[in-house]
């Protein structure tokens, strides 16, 4: 038993193949997924389910997830980036999220699941990479310092 | 009679010449005006006769020939022989077998692309436009070229092709590569049965992958995908005793190219363990068409039917086959997949929306917009 049992996970990812793997490695896990392969129906699961956390392929073919991201954030819903290109090739206002390298490995993935589901620190749009030493959470820090990055929060308040 | 003491003029006479000086001065003006265009433009502008000489040129052809108009009208020969007169290989291009001049074009915007000689020597690809030019009985008499220095885009649509070559052999050396892993890895400890499952699937995805760079990963032949999927091997054709295909073809998004690639692969292994083709008299019917949708996008509508084989029952457990056609393939393309064990053999009928081509940031690769 792990803190990953019966947790309800959605999962984004829009090939077929791929999205095979990471649902078993999920449910391997002791996850409940729920998985959705097109942008539209994610949104539709993003913005009316509950879910303990969601695992995004950031790149859908025709579309990005950031849209899906968006929501996730609004809700307080933790989420982690999948992605083989890593944290650079996330946009700037994205950054802050923990990323899974893509091919998909169950430790990895159970690690960071693992970080987000008990860490509590939650990602914000615009925040940047967990810089504590020695740190191998990913996670973000809540507050964007703005510094170096040049961005701006949308609402520091 | 010099200095006659005849007025100066009539005045009829000196309201037409002060027409004329006006036409003069209207003249100068437009004369002027096409100047400053034609020596501003940035495409090469040559002006030809019947001879097909040149007699005239603007500021940018200067540039792009190396050659002055004062030059050039002063070779007296036809421009060809001074802008065009050897191949790249360094054969002699005889005026007869040019293009450009002897076409002497009947048609307004004669298009193509040749390679010029440089005044210095080197060589340079242009794209030229010619149209005639007509008097007013429309007797051609000369003709108007625009050229233009494509060595750029040669360069780049060069640098795609490598790019392209360099891509293909990755994805192909990739998947080469997992399949020696993955031999590495479980021999001795996976049976020899799900090796060579597990080969015949990484030979369907490659195969999928044939087809994709057959078209420079843009899209797929449908035809071409069914057809690859049902031959035995890759240089095998299909055996038109066992199959009937029967649809049109259509360009595939990479995406449903690969997944209906994989799909077909499964229900292939299917019906050669347990199906159709199990039994040397056993038959497929591959049959699709294209059914308009509400918004524009066409959807594929296919149906796999065997005949012949021995009697079907439902498979006790799902695999993989089942569920990447009734399971992922609906998910990914927001279709629709039913596989019916009948009694008489395995019907499967896929409905897929075709997704519009082109992927994420393709617009900006291809420079069809500015990034």
């Amino acid at each position: 038993m792990t803190v990953l049992n019966g947790r309800r996970v959605l999962l984004v990812e829009d090939e077929s193949l791929v999205a095979m793997l990471a649902e078993d490695m999920l449910m391997d896990l002791g996850c409940e997924v729920v998985l959705a392969m097109r942008l539209d129906k994610a949104l539709a699961l993003a913005r009316t389910e509950t879910f303990d956390a969601a695992v995004l392929d950031v790149n859908l073919g025709e579309a990005r997830s950031y849209p899906i991201a968006d929501v996730l954030f609004e809700r307080s819903l933790p989420f982690l980036f999948a992605t083989g290109y890593g944290t650079q090739g996330l946009e700037r206002a994205y950054q802050g999220v923990p990323v899974l390298q893509k091919p998909y490995q169950q430790g990895p993935m159970e690690h960071l699941l693992h970080r987000l589901l008990i860490c509590g620190e939650l990602a914000q749009k615009g925040s940047e990479p967990c810089m504590r030493p020695g740190c191998t959470c990913q996670a973000s820090l809540r507050s964007p310092s703005g510094k170096g990055t040049g961005f701006q929060a949308d609402s520091p308040a | 009679m010099p200095q006659s003491r005849q007025p100066l003029q009539s005045s009829a006479l000196a309201a037409a010449s002060l027409a004329t000086l006006r036409r003069g001065d209207q003249l100068f003006e437009t004369e002027r005006r096409l100047n400053a265009v034609l020596n501003n433009a940035s495409v090469s502008i040559f002006l030809m006769d019947d001879r097909q000489h040149c007699v005239y040129m603007n500021r940018a052809a200067e540039q792009l020939t190396g050659f002055t108009l004062a030059e050039v009208l002063a070779r007296d020969c036809p421009l060809h022989d001074i802008v065009h007169h050897t191949y790249p290989d360094g054969r002699p291009f005889p005026l007869a077998e040019c293009a450009i001049d002897r076409a002497f074009p009947q048609n307004n915007h004669e298009r193509g692309e040749e390679v010029f000689v440089h005044a210095d020597g080197h060589f340079y690809p242009v794209g030229f436009t010619a149209s005639p030019i007509r008097d007013d009985s429309a007797n051609i008499i000369g003709t108007i070229i625009e050229v233009r220095d494509i060595s750029e885009e040669k360069a780049a649509a060069e640098r795609q092709r490598l790019l392209l070559n360099e891509l293909n052999h990755r994805v192909k050396n990739t998947l080469a590569t997992v399949q020696s892993i993955a031999a590495q890895t479980f021999r001795g400890l996976a049976e020899v049965g799900a090796r060579t499952v597990f080969d015949a699937r990484m030979a369907a995805l490659s195969t999928a992958h044939n087809v994709l760079v057959a078209d420079n990963w843009e899209s797929a032949s449908l035809r071409s995908v069914v057809t690859r999927a049902l031959a035995p091997h890759l240089l095998a054709e299909v055996d038109v005793d066992r199959f009937r295909m029967d649809g049109p073809d259509a360009r595939l998004h990479p995406k449903v190219a690969v997944t209906l690639s994989m799909a077909l692969h499964e229900l292939m292994t299917n019906a050669a363990k347990y199906g159709a083709l199990s039994v040397p008299e056993g038959r497929v019917h591959v049959t699709w068409s294209l059914e308009p949708m509400a918004d524009d996008r066409q959807r594929l509508d296919l149906l796999w039917e065997e005949q012949g084989g021995p009697e079907v029952a439902a498979p006790a457990r799902k695999g993989f086959g089942s569920r990447l056609i009734e399971r992922q393939l609906p998910l990914e393309f927001d279709g629709r997949a039913e596989i019916e064990y009948r009694v008489a053999g395995v019907v499967c009928r896929l409905e897929v929306p075709l997704t519009a081509l082109g992927w994420m940031g393709q617009d900006v690769i291809t420079g069809q917009t500015a990034p």
